[in-house]
């Protein structure tokens, strides 16, 4: 007998008990809902956790530190002591060591290297414009590698860098330094005050004294400030999907440096630094620099790894709900099994008919398993028609509340795996009609046939 | 020709073991109408199982234009029944939520014929057994005689070489059985199958060619008329 055949048999007899079919299949379409939505909301939480991390993260971007132990958390107990290294306690109560000037220059003399950019400490007072009050400020340094949201003005385009006597201000501060609008404050300067308790050399106490200079002895003591001057270029607002960095302001890499140094001049963070971010020649493959340098001994860490990380708990939390799909689609199995063995204990007599008619066991026992293919598809169409309807429909009410920002959702289907999954819902009820349709198969049709 | 040589069959084992044919022989030239006669329980419907491959008896041969189907493996069995059986039942046995044609249709389906050539075949047989108006009906709406002949064009659609039928009037009033007779005995004429009528009936029995009555599982007597 030929399979098109026996499908359409299978179909026919599905067709004559409507109720049983759509309510053995709607078990199924429990898993498949679960199923297809696990696979959307996987897909769009990976896609989403992209877009977060190509918003703020430079593919280009290596994170580097001096010490491997960086970025798994730092060594906890002990290190040998190696002069003329520091080291920074983290958080956890880990040492870990620091870049010195001199790594620096170094991995900036690199071919595969554009740029280096240290994280410099900046230890800024306030910030302020004549003629209003003094806010607290964190300085950073400009990331030419990441777009952001400009409100008004203009930043550069992609990697290139704001000059050194410019700045991107954060939205929240246009209101507090008195300007009336973001475009108002474009092209106005505004002040960064820094100040330090100055180191003093024994010689110079000594100098100090035997001069007997009461007031040079005070200068020694007296704090050292720096005023730095900068026109605002840009006004930058915060992005739906930025992870940071709203509510700093961003000065040029080398204003970072003059600042960082005179913040830090005569301690012993002076050209010392936690982690520093280089940017990799485009073209060339951040993995092949990221273990160039992990064997020259720095911890390393592209932007690949960080999004390695996010898709972990993305494929976590995704796994998790696979699972419950999973486990309503062992349910709906043992449902298949059951109809279908009542499916063969009531059509007793037409199997026999079939098998005194030269139909062979193989095809009997298909005719039952495409049955069973049958209900696995309308369950997985069902299920995934509901899935994708509901998700399309419910997406806009979740980009909004858990703010995800326009353009960004939450659930994305894709078609092919939802074809795939229909697939395998077909072949996994084809499993489970496997038994019934064995028993229907050793029917023998005289004792099939026998008029009671 | 069918020849049935020395078949025996036993139901059970050791000591429960009944003997259901006990060495049956006869010769059934083509085209002949036979009537194989019995009480209930004389082993009459265990032979026309023996005779049509689907029972196998441990003992004898059942020859079909010369070849032993006891000795055939399942499949060529299967093939056989396809290609050389049609078999009418008592209670009909038609798929009630099928139309009438898909349940002609489906001996054609087993043996692999094309979907144009099914079409053609099927028609003919329910034109032949007179319900071609009845080709998209549900076959639970149709009445007992319209049920029979639907069996009866389900049999004749694969043009077997033998049709057997069980006791093919037994659950039809007197009127329509006789014209379900009338028309098994004019499709036996016409197109030259040999026809097995398993029956009780001495009256329908005594309309065939030859009789074969068979009692306690054995060959009580042959009664052959000659044309």
């Amino acid at each position: 007998m030929k399979t098109i055949d026996i499908i359409r048999r299978a179909g026919r007899s599905l067709r004559h008990a409507k109720a049983r079919t759509i309510l053995t299949s709607l078990a199924i379409a429990v898993g498949a809902f679960t199923l297809t939505i696990a696979l959307a909301a996987g897909q769009g939480a990976r896609e989403y956790a992209n877009t977060l991390l190509t918003s703020n993260i430079d593919p280009q971007v290596l994170a580097i530190a001096k010490d491997k132990s960086f970025f798994e958390g730092g060594k906890t107990g002990p290190q040998e002591y190696i002069p003329g290294s520091s080291t920074i306690a983290r958080p956890n109560g880990a040492l870990v060591k620091r870049l010195s000037q001199a790594d620096i220059d170094a991995i900036a003399k690199r071919s595969d290297i554009v740029s280096i950019t240290p994280t410099y400490a900046i230890n800024a007072q306030y910030i302020t414009r004549s003629g209003q009050k003094k806010y607290t400020v964190d300085a950073t340094t400009y990331d030419s590698g990441v777009t952001q949201t400009v409100i008004a003005g203009s930043l550069p385009a992609l990697r290139t860098s704001i000059t050194d006597d410019q700045i991107a201000l954060p939205e929240a501060y246009v209101s507090l330094l008195g300007f009336k609008s973001a475009q108002d404050a474009i092209g106005q300067t505004v002040t960064i005050h820094l100040e330090r308790t100055p180191s003093v050399t024994e010689d110079q106490i000594q100098q100090a004294i035997a001069a007997n200079n009461p007031q040079a002895i005070a200068a020694l003591t007296t704090k050292q400030v720096k005023d730095a001057d900068y026109k605002i270029v840009a006004i930058v607002g915060k992005s739906a999907t930025a992870l940071a960095a709203t509510t700093s302001v961003e000065i040029s890499n080398n204003s970072a440096k003059a600042l960082s140094d005179f913040s830090t001049s005569g301690t012993d963070s002076y050209h010392e630094y936690t982690i520093a971010t280089a940017s990799v020649k485009p073209g060339i493959d951040p993995a092949t620099v990221k273990q160039d340098l992990i064997n020259q001994g720095y911890g390393v860490q592209t932007a690949k790894d960080l999004q390695g990380l996010l898709f972990t708990i993305v494929n976590t939390l995704q796994g998790i709900v696979i699972g419950f799909g999973i486990l309503a689609l062992i349910t709906s199995v043992f449902g298949i099994i059951n109809t279908q063995y009542i499916s063969v204990l009531e059509r007793t007599r037409e199997i026999g008919l079939m098998k005194a008619l030269g139909m062979r066991g193989r095809h009997v026992s298909r005719l039952f398993q495409f049955e069973a293919a049958w209900i696995g598809f309308l369950g997985g169409v069902i299920g995934s028609i509901i899935a994708v309807v509901a998700g399309l429909s419910l997406n806009p009410w979740i980009t909004s509340t858990l703010s995800l920002g326009d353009g960004n959702v939450l659930l994305i289907f894709q078609p092919v795996p939802i074809i795939l999954l229909i697939i395998v819902l077909m072949l996994v009820a084809m499993l489970a009609g496997y038994f019934p349709a064995r028993k229907a198969a050793k029917l023998d049709p005289i004792e099939a046939l026998r008029t009671e | 020709m069918i020849e049935v040589k020395g078949v025996t069959k036993t139901y059970g084992k050791k000591q429960n073991a009944f003997l259901a044919l006990e060495d049956i022989n006869f010769v059934i030239p083509d085209g002949a109408s036979v009537a194989i006669v019995g009480k209930s329980g004389s082993g009459k419907s265990t032979l026309m199982h023996a005779m049509s491959g689907l029972d196998r008896p441990e003992k004898g041969q059942v020859v079909i234009d010369g070849v032993d189907i006891l000795k055939l493996k399942s499949k060529a069995v299967d093939r056989f029944r396809s290609e050389k059986i049609g078999f009418i039942f008592q209670s009909f046995f038609v798929q009630a939520n099928e139309s009438s044609f898909d349940n002609v249709s489906l001996p054609l389906e087993i043996s692999n014929l094309s979907v144009r050539e099914r079409k053609k075949r099927v028609l003919e047989a329910l034109r032949v057994v007179g319900i071609d108006d009845k080709e998209k009906q549900k076959a639970r709406n149709l009445s007992g005689g319209q049920k029979q002949r639907l069996a009866i064009a389900r049999a004749i659609v694969n043009r077997p070489k033998i049709i057997f039928a069980d006791e093919p009037t037994g659950n039809l009033d007197s009127t329509t059985g006789a014209t379900i007779e009338k028309l098994l005995f004019g499709l036996n004429k016409q197109s030259g199958s040999t026809l097995v009528i398993v029956t009780h009936d001495e009256d329908l029995a005594a309309k065939c060619d030859m009789r074969i009555y068979i009692k306690d599982g054995k060959i009580d007597k042959i009664v052959s008329e000659e044309k």
